[in-house]
């Protein structure tokens, strides 16, 4: 890397430096990880971001096309929907819905997750064998369809397709954590730890979690994708969001009615989802190709 | 050879009671009577429910239970629907099979088009082609099923015109179902337009097997990708190279096969995936279908309808994916020394 060297000594960036020297290089990467960003500022202070009320109906303007149309106003930027709601409001709350929600549940999934693996992970015999035997047979059936078995049970609603999409994600998080343990705890470091008596709570919270850092952000990206997949798709299919609400799964179905007409409707609300998809896999490509390379070193 | 085959077939009948085990105990986490949600009789059909309590002999204990449950899961009567009437397994008999169809051509699809493609990234590694496809890649597994759908329905059905908005075949054609699956049985019918009939169905078929095939299109390119780069570093493909051998040989003969080996397991990965975008996209293209059906079942809070239908998809997904992964056990004599089976 191009350093002006004053000194003779030698400069040895940590792994994390290395990491994010390559993770710069890639400049796509980079742009979404500003997108990512991007999102994640709306979804903080979206109250101070969206000019109307997403739940406000506005009676004398319905249907307005968006701004950049010849019959567009510029007090509605992407136009209203057929019962006179703000569009882009409905829009930068929705997002603050999806991501924000998809990001809450992530990070319990994670914590369970890793909880869960570090026991599958450090124990042996019939316990681990248990678990690691019904977390492969969970593993093969896709998210959403688990979500949708569990909402089955509990019934239609937003916080009962949280919880789905949450139990849901847990598996993943289990077998990649138990997967690494297990790889680490054949390595030499922590051979040494337990030749100096280290117990095996604390060799996992000691050697074994601060190396698990960057394989569970991957994880993590690829759980987010995931989940803001499903919780749109749970919302589209009526089973997550319900109506009135602003999610953006719920807003495409809604849409549905008036999309010949109002085209603008269904794509708004998809771009700002599949914007949302392009930056979280963009950040998550990125990330693991940089590791890969960094390994490489 | 018999030691892989009898723990597969321990590891199935496992999976298989508990995927029962857990259907029968729905019946007890639904509201309402078991004895409802097991047989769909409501409590105002009395004398046949009755009949049934005897049959599920739901007086005894639940372990009882569960064998009687067993026996009438076997025999085929699986309950009737709450809100229809209609006899669950003949139901899920029509409806599986539609699904079935769709996935599997969207499957089909996605390999002619994604494994080529993933051979020519892999092979123009670091080069401009590489990125393109990789780029064009990322953009398809970042679209949300459902919104790729009605951007499909808006622009090809609405604004176009080419292809039918929903549904499976024009209600003109009138072909008698023998084995659920429409262009098989368009052929095996002595209708007059046979021809019309199977361009009409292959109309219908387009936009939805699109929609879905393109998500697993690109994840199979990046799968296929990825194996052919790490296949072509690997220590064997030097040696042929050492050998003389041009590199179209050394491809031909060492590069394909190996890479192909780890990608039938992941591929096998995807027919869940492609399942459940197939559920999501039936519903946006009124697609006769389980997944359609389910979602309505849930709507109507139809629970036998509900337990059974998971049931059949869930043991649909355990057997392909576990018949999947022995063959490449009983193929691959490099997986041999797995001790564990993964499904």
């Amino acid at each position: 890397m191009p350093q002006s060297s004053l000194y003779q000594e030698e400069h040895h960036p940590s792994p994390l430096q290395y990491t994010w020297l390559e993770f710069k290089n890639n400049h796509i990467a980079v742009a979404g990880l500003f997108c990512f960003v991007f999102f994640l500022t709306i979804t903080i202070f979206c109250p101070l971001l969206a000019p109307f009320d997403p739940n406000v109906q506005q009676i004398g303007d319905l249907l307005i096309p968006p701004a950049w149309d010849p019959n567009g106003g510029i007090s509605h930027l992407f136009g209203t929907d057929a019962l006179g709601r703000d569009l882009l409001s409905r829009i930068i709350y929705g997002c603050r819905m999806t991501f924000g929600i998809s990001l809450l549940l992530v990070l319990v999934a994670m914590l369970l997750g890793v909880g869960l693996g570090g026991v599958a992970g450090m124990s042996r015999g019939f316990r681990s064998s248990f678990l690691n035997h019904t977390l492969d047979s969970i593993q093969a059936i896709p998210t959403l369809l688990i979500a949708i078995i569990i909402i089955a049970i509990l019934g239609p609603g937003l916080v009962n397709s949280m919880w789905a999409i949450a139990l849901a994600l847990i598996p993943q998080f289990v077998h990649q954590t138990r997967d690494f343990v297990r790889h680490e705890l054949s390595k030499e470091y922590i051979m040494a730890a337990k030749l100096d008596g280290a117990s095996n709570t604390h060799i996992f919270f000691h050697s074994i979690l601060p190396n698990m850092g960057e394989m569970l952000v991957v994880q993590a990206t690829l759980a987010l994708s995931v989940s803001i997949l499903d919780i749109s798709a749970l919302g589209f299919l009526k089973l997550g969001a319900q109506a009135p609400s602003s999610e953006l799964g719920a807003m495409l179905l809604e849409g549905i009615e008036v999309a010949y007409i109002a085209p603008w409707i269904i794509a708004l609300p998809g771009g700002a989802l599949f914007l949302m998809m392009i930056s979280i896999n963009l950040v998550g490509d990125g990330l693991r190709s940089a590791l890969r390379n960094r390994l490489l070193h | 050879m018999v030691n892989v085959l009898l723990r597969y077939l321990n590891l199935v009948v496992v999976t298989l009671f508990i995927l029962s085990l857990l259907s029968f105990l729905l019946a007890y986490l639904f509201p309402g009577q078991a004895v409802e949600n097991l047989t769909g009789l409501r409590l105002d059909e009395l004398s046949t429910l009755q009949n049934n309590q005897l049959k599920y002999a739901i007086d005894d204990n639940v372990f009882v239970q569960y064998w009687y449950y067993m026996g009438e899961l076997f025999a085929g009567n699986w309950g009737v629907s709450f809100s229809s009437g209609l006899p669950l397994y003949e139901d899920i008999g029509h409806y599986l099979p539609a699904s079935i169809e769709l996935s599997a051509y969207a499957l089909f699809l996605s390999f002619f088009i994604g494994l080529p493609l993933g051979f020519l990234a892999a092979l123009q590694h670091h080069k401009l082609t590489d990125y393109g496809l990789l780029s064009v890649s990322l953009l398809g597994y970042s679209i949300p099923v459902f919104w790729l759908a009605l951007i499909m329905i808006l622009g090809f059905s609405l604004q176009l015109g080419w292809f039918p908005l929903s549904g499976r075949l024009s209600l003109i054609f009138e072909i008698p179902s023998i084995t659920g699956f429409i262009l098989v049985d368009i052929l095996l019918s002595d209708s007059i337009d046979k021809q019309s009939a199977l361009i009409d169905a292959l109309r219908h078929l387009i936009l939805p097997t699109l929609s879905i095939a393109i998500v697993t299109t690109t994840l199979i390119l990046r799968i296929t990708r990825r194996s052919v780069i790490e296949t072509l570093n690997s220590e064997f493909i030097l040696a042929a190279y050492a050998r003389g051998l041009t590199p179209r040989q050394v491809l031909m003969r060492h590069g394909v096969r190996n890479a192909l080996i780890p990608i039938w397991p992941l591929l096998a990965m995807q027919f869940p995936t492609l399942l459940t975008n197939a559920m999501i996209v039936e519903s946006i293209f009124s697609w006769p279908g389980i997944g359609n059906w389910l979602i309505q079942a849930i709507y109507q809070q139809d629970y036998p309808a509900i337990r059974a239908g998971m049931l059949a998809v869930s043991v649909l997904v355990v057997i392909f994916t576990m018949s999947i992964d022995l063959t490449i056990r009983l193929t691959d004599p490099r997986r041999r020394r797995v001790g564990r089976a993964a499904i």
